[in-house]
């Protein structure tokens, strides 16, 4: 028979051969040394090929049960409910240390290049914020023991200058032990939270001395905080335990959250930022922003419309009856729906989310 | 009479993902798109489940893709910006570096020679891939050895740097 074609190699090597055909090419290798050495040969290119395919794989996960085909999808929690657990007077002693910080009078009109209180403290604090981004733990310790400096720092000065900001965070802190009286009294917009990052080393750190009694009553320990305005505070009242902390979130390149936004993704500028998406396949990207070492703000952001199927948008509009009447803090950057959280005042957030913008 | 789903649901879902994840190119995503795949199949309930999967699963990857390729437009003409550093640590890096030369590759690859190489590896047998793709079943060997000797030569391409010497091999 004539030399074997690489094609039939190829099909030889890959038991795809029908048998009668196999016993005539094994035939052939048998007595062609040419032949042979061309089947090590793509035997080697198929191997390698297939290495390189073996590279670009995903993860392997376990499917989700089969039972649950159909139905998962449309149970799946929402990112939007992603809060973690919060030490609440230490949020609050965090909310008016920041917040005085970013409560300058000319704050309205921030850029992040004018002399502002937000670009004072990005400058201030940009090389802060890298050198914090990739070591968790280290920044950890470190800010263990300067929150409650922090706190104990700024609370006094709060209270003259913030006059607004305070009031809102009063109303709050006087009824910490009423959590649901909370969230429908205040009267403010927005979502006050703790990052993930900071939630557990805040427990930890030592409470600022006003704060305290309220810290050490687990009572008062909130797993989010979502302040909505009076009328609809139903919002995240109901989540408690199992709350993911981004933390567990994949940290995703700029391009893979481009390709998972089919957009780009959008944050602060000038800020150093560390972008990580839903583990669950939601298509949800946060970008986290370090403001100042203890001062972590997320910036969560996805697809208005996710998919071109009926059933992902049905499952969207599903997510936002259960959880978000529609003052919370989000809007619309481009096609995205961008939520902002933080330990900071709903003033600020949303000074904040005011800026947002496609990250460069 | 319909395959039992379940059963090639167990056996066939890492395949399916791994298939649209060479499409999408986003892991989530593909999981998303592969447990739809399996979704609408309850309700279709296909004679050839396995098979009838891998085509809607095309289907929507190719859906998925010309979306990305319209709002990629949209957006270039809009603003063009480089891509700024990041901070994922060093093996993240070195995995998706990896994934990202591999994606290159396989993106210079026919859309033909592309298929029939990844519904090789997803597990379709040539018979398989030739009802899926419409090529002779005499073809698949061929269109196979040419998908793989590409493959390998353009990843090699990217790694010399697109200006180092190609690696030519007989």
């Amino acid at each position: 028979m004539p030399h074997v074609d690489e094609g039939t190699l190829h099909a030889y090597l890959d038991g795809e051969l029908p048998s009668a055909e196999r016993k005539t090419v094994d035939a052939h290798l048998a007595e062609c040394t040419s032949c042979r050495a061309m089947l090590a040969e793509e035997r080697a290119l198929l191997e390698r090929a297939s290495a390189l395919l073996g590279a670009a794989r995903p993860v392997d996960r376990a499917a989700p049960p089969f039972e649950q085909l159909g139905v998962s999808r449309s149970r799946k929690r929402s990112p939007w409910r992603v809060r973690m657990p919060v030490a609440w007077a230490a949020s609050i002693a965090l909310a008016l240390g920041v917040g005085y910080y970013l409560h300058e009078p000319n704050a309205a009109s921030l850029t992040p290049r004018e002399s502002s209180g937000i670009a004072y403290l990005m400058e201030q604090r940009a090389a802060d914020a890298n050198r914090d981004l990739p070591a968790p733990a280290d920044e950890e310790r470190k800010t263990s023991s300067r929150a409650p400096s922090l706190a104990a720092r700024s609370k006094p000065a709060a209270v003259p200058t913030t006059p607004q900001l305070y009031d809102s965070v009063t109303v709050v802190a006087s009824q910490t032990n009423k959590r649901e009286a909370v969230l429908e009294a205040a009267p403010v917009v927005g979502v006050v939270a703790i990052p993930p990052a900071a939630a557990p080393r805040l427990r930890n750190a030592e409470p600022a001395p006003a704060a305290s009694a309220v810290a050490k009553d687990s009572a008062v320990r909130v797993d989010g905080v979502i302040v909505a305005s009076g009328a609809s505070g139903a919002g995240g009242r109901k989540e408690r335990a199992h709350l993911p902390t981004t933390t567990s979130w994949p940290i995703i390149t700029r391009g893979a959250a481009r390709s998972l936004l089919g957009t780009e993704p959008v944050g602060l500028p000038g800020l150093a930022r560390q972008i990580r998406r839903s583990p669950t396949a939601d298509g949800t990207v946060v970008v986290e922003q370090r403001i100042d070492s203890a001062t972590t703000i997320q910036i969560f952001q996805r697809q208005s419309g996710m998919d071109s199927s009926g059933q992902a948008r049905y499952y969207y509009r599903q997510q936002e009856r259960e959880i978000a009447p529609a003052d919370r803090l989000a809007r619309y950057v481009g096609r995205l729906r961008v939520e902002i959280a933080g330990p900071l005042s709903t003033d600020s957030l949303n000074k904040l989310l005011d800026q947002v913008q496609p990250l460069p | 009479m319909p395959d039992d789903i379940a059963e090639v649901y167990r056996n066939t879902y890492p395949a399916l993902v791994r298939f649209l994840y060479r499409k999408v190119w986003d892991a989530d995503r593909a999981e998303d798109l592969a447990q739809e795949a399996f979704a609408r199949a309850l309700v279709h309930r296909p004679d050839n489940t396995r098979g009838w999967l891998f085509v809607v699963a095309a289907n929507m990857a190719r859906d998925e893709a010309r979306k990305a390729a319209r709002e990629k437009r949209h957006l270039t003409l809009l603003k063009s910006e480089p891509d700024a550093t990041h901070t994922a640590p060093e093996e993240e890096i070195d995995a998706e570096t990896q994934a990202q030369r591999v994606r290159a590759a396989l993106d210079q690859l026919t859309p033909r020679d592309r298929e029939a190489l990844l519904l090789w590896d997803a597990g379709l047998s040539y018979d398989e891939i030739a009802a899926q793709t419409g090529l002779a079943r005499g073809a698949i060997g061929t269109t196979l050895a040419r998908a793989r000797r590409r493959l390998v030569e353009a990843y090699d391409a990217g790694l010399a740097g697109g200006g180092g010497q190609h690696a030519a091999r007989g």
